[in-house]
């Protein structure tokens, strides 16, 4: 398994994972993580986890397989609306969300995603 | 009195049929032909002050076109601008969605036509003008002039229009606000009731649509395959010579490259709007690579490659529109002995 | 199982020396709901208020709204695997303060968002607005995580509402509601004539503040199973999400659950409500198509002409929405789902992060992206300051006269997926 993030938390907490730190936005992580499907990886988690909306976490997760095989369509559908969706809500920004987020929240943010995927990928 | 300046086409206007569908736009005072019903309905709250008409193949050939009727409109300064209807007409439906549309989004006065279902304009302008439903034939002219005039007068007098489902028009796409009579989980159960009972039903949110096409099995033998190009991306033998449209495409082009061996920046171009053209003009073979074709032609990897392509421009073309396409050259190409086709886009 | 509901309904909450209900009226002895809450050692501290119907009040960032209930009779209590044992509830007989709900807030994030208006536009959007609410702010002790302080959080409205709910336990309600679901060979002989109905009830899974639990057990740990409709009353199933408030089901929702409602009115006579499939929304992949493959198989299983479906949250769910819907469709099981909308401020986008041509038959609770202009009221429950954080909808949203224009997300319950409000969207 392949973790892409732009979290630094994540990659001090899975420093075990194989991990592919991703120095940029929620958008660069989506964007790298596409790149891999069509290389034939698979998603393993899903590109949107959470219901904190794009605009308001600077933070992404994802997990793909390490294997490469065939292009997994559903991986493709998936990411592809995933990055449609970002698009969508980047429309509206938000004063202190995103980019200017004040760092109390952005620690927060930071928890959360890196929670969500622990919890995802507990048993693995 | 709301002034209301109509749109009709040459067959409307009584100037005849297919014969006099080259006719440049004319402007004419009052009403003409189904203005009169209009006239009628709007029970003397509005008036057609004029009507503005044009062939339909002189619209939707002539670029500069849109610009002349815009211009006659704008002189008259309506309220509003009924277009049509034109039925199941697709250059007329056209037409009316190009006037419709550019009307309001040029001059911001609010705009309505009506057409049938299948026309081609519905998929092409009714996320951009107001398009009620109609029946497919002039036979439907009463109902639709009954159902456009009320319309028609509420938008003019800057009201804010119910839903498609309650008006009659085709969804826009866009989602409005509302709230229903019954709670959310109640209508679940009576849309549910209804779908089980095989009765018709309306869901509340339409799923965008997806056409999706089964993958024919493998050629087995190309090297004895005769191989088309079809491609989207708007390559044209030199100065465009069948009007491509740059964006939203009326129609597409056959072309004869028998003995052609590679397209150059004097032979062809493309007509493409939505893409920056310079690399595609320099070498058309990057977007329809005749080049490569006719080297595996030789190599023996494909059998031939067939003497004519089909090209249009797949920017913001209705996929109605394109599908219309298909339907003609798909049955050319079958009819030609094409075995395998590849399409190419941008 | 068949359970009865008494209606004990309530018009105003009252601080008072003793904790009573006294004719419509719900007194409250301050100081000793607040000592209860305050045996948990996480919690530093406490405050009470009350946010009554038309009322110039806000209340922000709220957590959870629950509605007070008491076991008259039957086996076990209410909130299972929380406030009572494990014993399996829905049956016999429970007592419902209708009326009135404990609104817990707490900042346990800085991005929480969840406003409940008593009064003035943001009223019209959020159905708690029309109920007396006894509203529970709690603080932590230094150093709490995050985690613990939500969990700390959630137990503290479960007290508050099964304290208030034990003290119309002896009441004898003025209408009694019924609701039985017979065993599914039962439900065969009665209604041979009348299509079979199921609910798929999906649960918010997604991790640390996305959480649901069913008799105390975290969703996200459990295979899609079934529940009888009534469980659902007797608190079964409890939210621990504090994300998304617009399309967040809260406790109060699971508890008034309008889809079990709704079939229940038509079962017997259009359709035969066979019973509920609980499943979850998790992160992982795999996860997502083993639970959508359990809740098609259970509807093939009990022989279902149809299901409703309904969500909760934005993004991934609408994957799980899908799946489910696909494949409960592929069994031949005609579906309704329930969702919300994200279409942009504008309405032109497209509503859902996935789709697919088996989902044609769609209610919506309407686009959460509504823009909506909230007035300036007299009094805050909560906190005031993230207010200012919640107001930035978008660059400038917090007016100079102090209103806000936001997007209708940031309202509790605004866009529910269980159909709960009549504001939708065409």
């Amino acid at each position: 398994m392949i973790i892409l993030t732009n979290n630094p938390d994540v990659e001090t907490k899975l420093k075990d994972q194989n991990i592919l730190r991703i120095d940029g936005t929620y958008r660069d992580v989506l964007v790298k993580a596409r790149d891999l499907v069509h290389q034939g990886h698979r998603l393993l988690t899903h590109p949107l986890m959470g219901s904190l909306k794009p605009n308001e976490t600077p933070y992404r997760t994802i997990a793909v397989s390490s294997e490469q095989g065939a292009l997994d369509t559903d991986s493709l559908m998936l990411i592809e609306n995933a990055i449609g969706t970002f698009d969508k809500f980047a429309q509206v920004t938000r004063p202190d969300r995103g980019v200017n987020t004040p760092e109390r929240m952005l620690a927060d943010f930071r928890m959360i995603d890196l929670s969500l995927i622990t919890s995802a990928l507990e048993g693995f | 009195m709301i002034k209301v300046v109509h749109y009709i086409n040459q067959f409307y206007a009584g100037k005849g049929g297919e014969e006099m569908a080259n006719i440049p736009p004319e402007k004419v005072k009052g009403f003409v032909g189904p203005g009169m019903a209009f006239n009628a309905a709007f029970g003397g709250e509005a008036e057609i002050v004029a009507t503005v008409f044009c062939g339909d193949s002189y619209f939707n050939e002539n670029k500069e076109a849109i610009d002349t009727v815009i211009d006659m409109i704008a002189e008259e300064k309506p309220d509003i601008v009924i277009c049509g209807p034109a039925f199941n007409a697709g250059r007329y439906g056209v037409a009316c969605g190009t006037v419709a549309s550019e009307v309001k989004a040029r001059l911001g006065i609010p705009t309505l036509t009506g057409m049938y279902d299948e026309n081609p304009g519905v998929d092409m302008f009714k996320s951009k003008t107001i398009i009620m439903k109609t029946k497919d034939s002039a036979a439907g002219m009463r109902k639709a002039v009954a159902a456009m005039a009320p319309v028609a007068l509420r938008m003019a007098k800057g009201e804010e229009l119910g839903s498609a489902a309650a008006e009659g028009y085709f969804p826009t796409g866009i989602r409005k606000d509302l709230f229903e009579e019954k709670r959310g989980s109640e209508r679940a159960v009576d849309m549910l009731l209804k779908k089980l009972a095989g009765e018709p039903f309306e869901t509340e949110y339409p799923m965008p649509q997806f056409d999706r096409v089964q993958p024919n099995p493998a050629v087995a033998d190309l090297a004895h395959a005769k191989v088309a190009l079809v491609t989207s991306g708007g390559i044209v033998p030199k100065g465009n010579p069948d009007h491509i449209e740059s964006s939203s495409a009326s129609h597409y082009g056959k072309y004869d490259i028998d003995g052609v061996t590679v397209l150059t920046d004097k032979t062809y171009e493309t007509a493409h709007g939505g893409y920056d053209p310079v690399y595609a003009n320099a070498d058309p073979n990057r977007v329809l690579p005749v080049d490569v074709m006719r080297e595996f032609e030789k190599e023996g990897r494909i059998g031939e490659l067939s003497h004519y392509y089909y090209a249009t421009v797949g920017n913001g073309t209705a996929v109605a529109s394109a599908k219309k396409f298909a339907d003609t050259f798909s049955k050319e190409l079958i009819a030609d002995g094409v075995q395998a086709v590849i399409l190419t886009s941008t | 199982m068949k359970l009865e509901l008494g209606i004990i309904k309530i018009t105003d909450i009252q601080f008072a020396a003793e904790s009573k209900v006294e004719g419509s009226t719900l007194y409250v002895n301050k100081d000793e709901l607040k000592a209860l809450i305050l045996e948990d050692e996480t919690l530093a501290s406490c405050e009470l208020d009350i946010a009554r119907p038309g009322e110039s009040v806000r209340i922000t960032p709220v957590k959870d709204v629950i509605e007070p209930r008491v076991k008259v009779s039957g086996e076990g209590g209410v909130f299972p695997g929380w406030m009572a044992k494990v014993k399996t509830v829905g049956s016999g007989r429970t007592n419902v303060l209708k009326g009135a709900a404990v609104v817990t807030t707490g900042k346990i994030v800085g991005f929480q968002e969840g406003i409940i208006d008593m009064c003035g536009e943001g009223a019209k959007y959020t159905p708690f607005s029309q109920l007396n609410n006894l509203v529970v702010c709690v603080e932590p002790v230094e150093g709490t995580l995050q985690h613990a302080y939500e969990k700390a959080v959630r137990i503290a409205g479960l007290k508050a509402a099964t304290y208030l709910g034990k003290l119309a336990k002896d009441i004898e309600a003025g209408e009694i509601r019924t609701y039985e679901t017979p065993s599914v060979s039962e439900g065969i002989k009665l209604y041979p004539d009348l299509p079979r109905v199921g609910y798929v009830l999906m649960l918010q899974s997604q991790g640390l503040l996305h959480d649901t639990y069913v008799y105390g057990v975290d969703a996200k740990q459990s295979l899609t199973t079934m529940i009888y409709p009534t469980e659902t009353m007797d608190g079964a199933i409890i939210s621990g999400n504090c994300v998304s408030a617009c399309d967040k089901n809260t406790t109060y929702h699971h508890l008034n659950n309008p889809v079990i409602e709704d079939l229940y009115a038509r079962h017997g006579k259009d359709l035969n409500f066979v019973g509920v499939i609980i499943t979850n929304e998790n992160v992982y992949l795999a996860d997502k198509e083993r639970s959508s493959d359990w809740s098609a198989k259970l509807c093939e299983f009990l022989g279902l002409d149809g299901a409703i479906i309904s969500q909760e949250g934005f993004g991934n769910p609408d994957t799980d929405l899908i799946m489910n819907c696909k494949k409960i469709e592929a069994k031949g099981v005609k579906t309704v789902i329930i969702t919300d909308e994200y279409a942009g401020q504008d309405g032109a986008s497209q509503s859902l992060a996935d789709a697919d041509v088996a989902a044609n038959a769609c209610v919506t609770g309407g686009n959460a992206n509504t823009v909506i202009h909230l007035p300036k009221l007299d009094k805050v429950i909560g906190h005031i300051e993230y207010v200012d954080k919640i107001a930035g909808g978008w660059s400038g949203s917090l007016q100079e006269d102090g209103s806000i224009i936001a997007e209708l997300q940031v309202i509790t319950g605004a866009t529910n997926e269980m159909g709960f409000n009549k504001f939708s969207a065409r």
